[in-house]
Parts: C-alpha cells; sequence; structure tokens
C-alpha cells in the first residue's frame, strides 16, 4: 500500500473533501490525525471505525484553525508524541458570503483568509519544522480552480486560493532544501456542502462548462491527493493540480 | 552515571548543528560563521527542541541571534542554562 507506515495531517476531515481523503489514506495504510474543529461523539465514532475497518491509527485533533494558542498545544502535543509526521493535507477552508466585490466589506475579507490561508501557513509552519528534522515530507494544499480562472466564486475565496497557490510555489522552492515536497490541487465544481449552497443556474452553467458534464466525487480529488502525499509523486514539487473533469 | 548540566546539553547542540568544538561556541552569533545559516538555524532550533522537550514559537526561533541570547530565550521556557 502506498502509504504503509506514513502518518498524515489533513484538515478538515469531518465532511466533503477532507472526510474522502481521510478514508482514501487510511484505505491504503497511513495513520491520520484527523482535524476537525469541534470534537463531536460523531466524529468520534467515525475515526474509530475507520481505525477498525483498515487497522491503522485515525486520531481525531480537533481545535479551531484561527485558535493559534490551541494549535500550538495540539502541535506540542504530536511532537511529544514522537511519531514522525509524513504528510500534511491542508484541507480545511471557509466559503465566502455571496455578495458583489462592491458590496464586500473587508473584515469579511480578512476572517475568510484567516482560515484559507494564515490559519494553514501557521500550520504548516509547525509540521514543516517536524518535517525538516528527518528532512523529508509532502505538504498537500488545497487551491481552486476559481483562483486560476477567477470564477465562480466571490473575491476574497479566489483570493486567498490564489494565496495559497504562491505560496505553494515559494514553499516547496524553501523546503526543497530539506526534501520536502510541497504541492496544490485546485478541485473544480465538487459534490460537497459548497456545490449545494451554490445557486442551481449558477451550478448548472459551471457543469455545462466542464468536458465530463458532472461534478466530482470527493474521492476522486482524495485521489490525487494521494499521488501527491505518495513516493509515486516523489519528483514532483511546487506544481498546481486541476482536478476539474476538463473545465472550459 | 554523571548527570550532564544544562549548559553542556546548551553548547552540545551548538556543536552537533554546527560541528564545532567547544571553544567556540560562546561567542557564536546568527551568520557569524558559514554553518549558522537559515538551515543551520533550523538544525539548532530542532535540537534545541528536542533536548529540552520544548517547542518554541517563530518569534523566538526569530530573536534566537546568538549564544547568549539563546540563553534569555530558553528561560521563557523554564529551562536555566547553567
Amino acid at each position: 500500500m502506498p502509504l504503509q507506515g506514513k502518518t498524515a495531517i489533513i484538515t478538515g476531515t469531518n465532511r466533503g473533501i477532507g472526510l474522502a481523503a481521510l478514508e482514501v489514506f487510511a484505505a491504503n495504510g497511513a495513520s491520520v490525525y484527523a482535524h476537525a474543529r469541534k470534537e463531536t461523539p460523531e466524529f468520534l465514532s467515525l475515526a474509530d471505525g475507520l481505525s477498525g475497518r483498515h487497522g491503522t491509527d485515525i486520531l481525531p485533533l480537533c481545535f479551531d484553525l484561527t485558535d493559534y494558542e490551541a494549535m500550538k498545544l495540539k502541535m506540542k502535543e504530536i511532537v511529544s508524541s514522537k511519531r514522525p509526521i509524513d504528510i500534511l493535507v491542508n484541507n480545511a477552508g471557509a466559503v465566502a458570503e455571496s455578495a458583489s466585490f462592491l458590496m464586500t466589506p473587508t473584515g469579511k475579507m480578512k476572517s475568510v483568509f484567516e482560515v484559507n490561508f494564515f490559519a494553514q501557513m501557521a500550520l504548516t509552519q509547525y509540521v514543516a519544522r517536524m518535517m525538516t528534522r528527518r528532512r523529508s515530507g509532502s505538504i498537500i494544499n488545497v487551491s481552486s480552480t476559481a483562483a486560476l480562472d477567477g470564477d465562480p466564486a466571490q473575491l476574497e475565496y479566489i483570493a486567498s486560493k490564489a494565496a495559497v497557490i504562491g505560496a505553494t510555489k515559494k514553499l516547496a522552492i524553501e523546503l526543497g532544501d530539506y526534501n520536502i515536497r510541497v504541492n496544490a490541487i485546485a478541485p473544480g465544481l465538487v459534490d460537497t456542502d459548497m456545490a449545494s449552497a451554490m445557486k442551481e443556474g449558477l451550478k448548472s452553467r459551471t457543469i455545462e462548462g466542464v468536458i465530463m458534464r458532472r461534478m466530482a466525487r470527493p474521492e476522486e480529488i482524495a485521489g490525487a491527493m494521494l499521488f501527491l502525499a505518495s513516493d509515486m509523486s516523489s519528483y514532483v514539487t511546487g506544481q498546481t493540480i486541476r482536478v476539474d473533469g476538463g473545465m472550459r | 552515571m554523571i548527570a550532564i548540566t544544562n549548559l553542556e546539553k546548551y553548547k552540545n547542540c551548538f556543536i552537533e548543528a554546527f560541528a564545532l568544538s567547544e571553544a567556540d561556541v560562546e561567542s557564536l552569533k546568527y551568520q557569524g560563521i558559514q554553518e549558522w545559516d537559515s538551515v543551520g538555524h533550523m538544525a539548532l532550533m530542532a535540537l534545541l527542541e528536542d533536548n529540552f522537550e520544548i517547542m518554541l514559537d517563530t518569534d523566538d526561533i526569530i530573536d534566537f541571534a546568538s549564544f547568549e541570547k539563546g540563553v534569555e530565550i530558553l528561560l521563557k521556557y523554564e529551562v536555566v542554562i547553567r
């Protein structure tokens, strides 16, 4: 199995793409620190079930990504556990409320950036420091085709996901000295809660522009994450890979 | 077994990170020698974290500009170098 013996941290694993990644990584042999904002009985039961089904450790890691003190404490616990981290998937993200740029207060833009960019960079800093010790690792950031195409989404979402692409390139250069690979995935329209919240007209127009004429299933995005996490992509770094069914 | 002091542990981190002899370490400053560049700096921080079982804040990693300054910073983590 491609991730046998490896340990990953995946953020936002309680639903959507993060949940699919958790399942795919566990099925492929990885132990996973499964991040979610809140520790609920349902989430703990999900982690327990996956752990039993795949014979790997699924360790709930519950904290609000924008609570930097909580993040620091959790990272300290991981360091103390002496379990090395091989993979980080920065998946958790926030969507913006539907509004035009001219009707968006800067405070709302900042709050989307806080989750989609700054919190992820803070977490990456901690995890990259762990990875530099072993001179090995793979970091996968989740961007969006909207960041590359400028649509469909609100400005602050698009801009924050574009920041992730810039950071991916710079991190790949800086962390390359430590044999840490850094890549991003840019999913197109994915069948998640985020897509459900889209206006029907916009959703159908977007699907019409996709060669495969459908939304992605979350596990199809997770498949690309598996590739980037494993040694199958050992010569891939600094890239943003579109997984969009052929968006035009 | 002879217990190693925090000062010895602290010096050993520099010696290991930069492959130096003990005589050199107390006057060291960031970028004062070729080995203490940004890559060497992170190696030193990792050794300090492992040896003293602490997690340094990013601000402290940035401020850690010399052997002497490091003594002051580690005190914040209740590590007394002597």
